[in-house]
């Protein structure tokens, strides 16, 4: 398998009025195509960090970061833009859906700025929707949806663009478990169709399915197993 | 696939209105003052502008008159008032001179005007305006009569007491009669009407009906002021021609030396209408100025809410932005935004401002007609454009700049 992601020595340094919080204090880190990744740690040891520097969503304040052998740290915002477009679905911990328009919309939105025309987004959100069991939701606005239903959405959402990787950021922390073992069961399936998953949660039951697990603390990486 | 982006910013821009209904129309009301009186101005002014060209021109087209006083007097010092009352009448004098000298002036005739009432028995018409003046006024004015005749050489050589009405004073004091042929009384005096003349209509205020026409000289006699200056109205094919050729005479008529200033005015309708329009860009320079200014503070009010509308929204850009959307989509997606709201804004204010003006035309009885310049539409939704680029940019950028993590944590 191909290395997709590496990073060397990568750190990050919030200021925080007089002094600095070193968020990530030196993080080596290599993901191969197709894995199944959980990060893990306790609050405050950086995960959300890593997670958006590993999005392209944050620069990394030094170390190296390689994606698809592409350097992250020299390219500029439009360039960051182009990779989370293409490259990277999102998942996150409060869904973050559009509140006044449909499900299907919401499922379209990154295909707007991939520049694909209204009648296929249209489609393709419809047929994505199917996929994660929601193909009677289709019109339905976020608030008339259940939890585990706007986070199927919200996974929806982060195929449009047909990414490589999927990151998700405490995908199951505003659902009960039995909505949170759907939620994760489709990102199973998704690794088993290919894709590279990032999972980032500090439950255990969601970090034990990943294939590599990751355990962060005080910044940087304590253990993979 | 530009413009399927470009589709999709202004249809969420429009949801995004939509969802703020009543803080949008708020927001708006500056730019709809501001779009209502442009529109609602520039109207009432482009009809008016009509309708003086259009009563000036009654006065006759190629028709000069002169007078000791100049129509137009514009800015003018005490001392050249002065020397302006101080002139020499004109007199029969400079008529006769006219008429003897004049090669390219075809219509020459003396002009008094009076208003005075009418009598027939107990019938009164009030405030006719009654002219004295030659066979050839009709000529000049343009009014031919539908009944009878006009003056002749004859009515003036032997001062006859004789009149021609407009159909309004004929309405008032021969409600079911053929006037012709019949007296009326003009202060005592007794006329005999000889003719009709054909129906103008009403102008401005004027009612071109109201008239009666005697000959001159019969007028000059009972008025009996002869120290009054006298208008003489021409008619000629070329006015400048014309203009020239009754300065040389008359200032030889007035005994003028050479470098001495012309005594005397010469009018046309033209004049008129150049002052007039000097007038009301005047009155649209000032109404532009506020609507500028109204404009101006709508145009703040759309940048508070929309920075209101960026704060609100943080968390809407940050996923925009996590899932692809460049800086420039999102500035480009609020600043739409602003745009539309102008828009509505500008449309709800020609809306209005065609609103305003048809109520004032019917309130003036239709002197003033119902007119909305297509340009002033344009103009209008131009300055909505420009309002919400120049006053949404900021807001937008800032919108913009807003790093995806940190907007993505606003709470």
């Amino acid at each position: 398998m191909s290395e997709l992601i590496k990073m060397k020595n990568v750190t990050k340094v919030y200021p925080l009025g007089e002094t600095e919080v070193h968020a990530l204090t030196g993080v080596d880190l290599t993901i191969k195509k197709g894995e199944f990744i959980s990060i893990t740690g306790p609050s405050g040891s950086g995960k959300s960090t890593l997670m958006h520097i590993i999005g392209c969503l944050d620069i990394a304040t030094s170390g190296s970061y390689f994606l698809q052998g592409k350097d992250v740290n020299k390219m500029n915002g439009n360039q960051l833009a182009d990779i989370r477009k293409e490259l990277i679905g999102f998942v996150f911990q409060d869904f973050y859906l559009l509140p006044d328009v449909p499900a299907w919309y919401n499922v379209s939105l990154p295909m707007i700025y991939n520049r694909v025309a209204p009648k296929e987004r249209k489609e393709k959100a419809i047929r994505i929707l199917k996929s994660v069991g929601l193909e009677d939701r289709v019109t339905h606005l976020p608030n008339q949806l259940s939890g585990g239903e706007r986070q199927r959405v919200a996974i929806a959402r982060a195929l449009a663009n047909e990414p490589e990787i999927i990151i998700a950021d405490e995908p199951t922390g505003n659902l009960d478990s039995v909505r949170g073992e759907e939620i994760l069961k489709i990102l199973s399936d998704l690794h088993k169709k290919g894709k590279t998953i990032i999972i980032v949660s500090h439950e255990k039951y969601v970090a034990e399915r990943g294939n590599k697990k990751i355990y962060l603390k005080d910044g940087r990486i304590e253990r993979t197993n | 696939m530009f413009r399927g982006f470009l589709i999709e910013i202004l249809r969420s821009s429009i949801e995004s209105i939509k969802a703020n209904k009543l803080r949008s129309l708020l927001t708006t009301l500056g730019i709809v003052i501001g779009v209502m009186t442009v529109i609602g101005v520039m109207s009432v002014i482009s009809g008016l502008k009509n309708n003086v060209a259009n009563t000036f021109s009654q006065l006759g087209k190629n028709v000069l008159y002169v007078d000791k006083y100049p129509w137009s007097m514009g800015h003018m010092s005490r001392e050249e008032w002065d020397k302006i009352r101080k002139r020499d009448n004109i007199d029969t004098k400079e008529l006769e001179a006219l008429k003897e000298y004049g090669t390219s002036l075809e219509y020459v005739s003396p002009l008094v005007t009076r208003n005075l009432n009418m009598n027939r028995g107990e019938k009164e018409a009030a405030e006719v305006e009654i002219n004295g003046t030659s066979e050839d006024f009709d000529r000049i004015r343009n009014r031919n009569v539908k009944l009878g005749r006009f003056l002749s050489k004859d009515d003036l050589k032997y001062k006859r007491h004789v009149c021609v009405l407009g159909t309004k004073v004929v309405e008032t004091l021969f409600p079911d009669e053929n006037p012709v042929g019949n007296k009326v009384k003009i202060q005592g005096r007794q006329f005999n009407v000889i003719g009709v003349l054909e129906e103008k209509g009403e102008m401005m205020g004027w009612n071109m009906d109201n008239v009666a026409v005697i000959p001159f000289t019969t007028m000059t006699e009972f008025t009996g002021r002869s120290d009054r200056s006298i208008t003489i109205a021409i008619y000629a094919e070329n006015e400048e021609e014309a203009t020239e050729e009754i300065r040389w005479i008359l200032r030889g008529a007035r005994n003028l030396k050479p470098g001495e200033e012309d005594d005397f005015s010469i009018n046309s309708s033209e004049a008129l209408i150049t002052q007039f329009n000097q007038l009301t860009k005047t009155i649209f320079l000032i109404s532009i100025a506020i609507a500028a200014i109204s404009l101006i503070v709508g145009g703040i009010g759309i940048m508070n809410i929309m920075l209101v509308s960026v704060s609100e929204r943080t968390r809407e850009i940050g996923v925009r932005k996590a899932i692809g959307a460049k800086s420039s989509e999102i500035l480009g997606q609020f600043l739409m935004e602003s745009v539309v709201i102008c828009l509505v804004g500008g449309f709800l204010g020609i809306l209005l401002g065609a609103s305003l003006t048809k109520l004032i035309s019917i309130m003036s009885n239709g002197n003033l007609p119902f007119y909305i310049p297509i340009w002033s539409i344009f103009l209008g939704f131009g300055f909505c454009c420009s309002i919400g680029i120049f006053f949404g940019y900021y807001p937008a950028r800032k919108a913009s700049k807003l790093s995806p993590v940190e907007a993505l944590r606003y709470e």
